[in-house]
């Protein structure tokens, strides 16, 4: 079956991905409204849907390289972004609503986009990712993928005026895939 | 030749130092791995100083007998992230290998974090080719946190490098016998 631009999916086709869309607003409350979901992340809960329709349409229908994370239905259970650092490095993120926790999903994601992204951006020399001390979970999402973990970074970035410590990973185009 | 330290002082950059900023900031083996333009006159040494050097949060002149002979600067970063500050350093060629971009970087760490009280952790990123320079920031104290592959994009070339910090909290007063013993 001939894959549609812009999904990436992977076999045996757990989850796809594909550009969010004005429509997914309702599975997107779903984590965003969530604390849980926001501990770690740079944004406040959500807390209305007319609030969720205006983040969709001025921060993640413009993102430069933002994709739903959706199951076989077709909605979205999280997203994952790909941020430019510099001309030659890129930063990953992702969120998943939190009743798909531990599943897999995140770690197959972050595969899929890492497997990817070199040929869709081949200027791309580093890609990092910064994760929260405390965020055990996704640290062991880059570690199950390949990624290499670099350093413990003290007070080295602020989420919601708090100054955090955070480990540093990255991978590289010449690195191996797990 | 010896230098005795305690003629190492900083202070902030005046005009007058257009001529000596000249002799080690057109020195390339000095600002060779910096993202300094090349100075190549006192004209463009001047200009520096007054559009560059005098209004930088915190760039200081390393001086002997107050004459400029290099330059330590703390630098913040904006918004959110104003907290972290990356430093960087440069001495004249002349002067290398007597200890006193050392002594002149711990007097520079024994000051800022009182002049910019919103700065909580110095770093620097140190390429891995920099033997000199990691030896200098792991004798004032910062911590080796790890090795960023391919992080700095430099003139062409990207380099692999060892992120070093300090925080504010490292330097918490110690008890008065202690006290003498923080920094070299």
């Amino acid at each position: 079956m001939e894959t549609p631009q812009n999904m990436i999916s992977s076999s045996p086709g757990r989850i796809y991905l594909r550009p969010m869309i004005l429509s997914d607003v309702d599975d997107y409350m779903v984590w965003a409204t969530d604390s849980k979901v926001a501990r770690f992340c740079t944004w406040e809960p959500c807390t209305s849907r007319d609030e969720a329709i205006k983040y969709i349409t001025d921060k993640v229908l413009t993102h430069p390289w933002l994709r739903a994370i959706c199951l076989e239905d077709d909605r979205p259970i999280g997203y994952i972004l790909i941020m430019p650092v510099d001309d030659i490095r890129k930063e990953i993120g992702y969120v998943l609503a939190r009743k798909y926790w531990g599943k897999g999903f995140a770690t197959e994601a972050v595969r899929l986009v890492t497997a990817e992204i070199f040929k869709e951006m081949p200027e791309i020399e580093r890609l990092e990712a910064l994760v929260d001390v405390e965020n055990v979970g996704s640290q062991r999402v880059l570690e199950k993928v390949g990624f290499t973990r670099e350093g413990l970074m003290r007070k080295f970035i602020c989420i919601k005026g708090s100054v955090r410590d955070t480990v540093m990973f990255s991978f590289l185009p010449s690195d191996i895939l797990k | 030749m010896e230098i005795d330290l305690s003629r190492v002082t900083l202070r902030p950059f005046e005009l007058m130092d257009a001529h000596d900023f000249l002799i080690w900031a057109g020195d390339d083996r000095v600002t060779g791995n910096l993202r300094w333009p090349v100075l190549t006159s006192e004209e463009e040494a001047l200009a520096f100083i007054r559009d560059v050097c005098l209004p930088h949060p915190w760039r200081r002149s390393i001086c002997i007998d107050d004459r400029s002979i290099g330059f330590i600067s703390i630098f913040p970063e904006t918004g959110d992230d104003r907290f972290k500050a990356h430093i960087g350093y440069g001495l004249s060629h002349e002067y290398w290998g007597k200890g006193i971009t050392t002594r002149a970087v711990s007097i520079a760490v024994s000051q800022v974090f009182n002049d910019l009280p919103h700065v909580l952790r110095l770093q620097a990123f140190v390429r891995t080719q920099n033997k000199a320079s990691q030896r200098l920031v792991e004798k004032i104290g910062f911590q080796r946190e790890g090795l960023l592959r391919k992080y700095t994009y430099l003139k062409g070339t990207i380099y692999d490098v060892f992120v070093y910090s300090l925080l504010s909290s490292d330097l918490l007063p110690l008890p008065q016998s202690y006290s003498s013993q923080i920094v070299l």
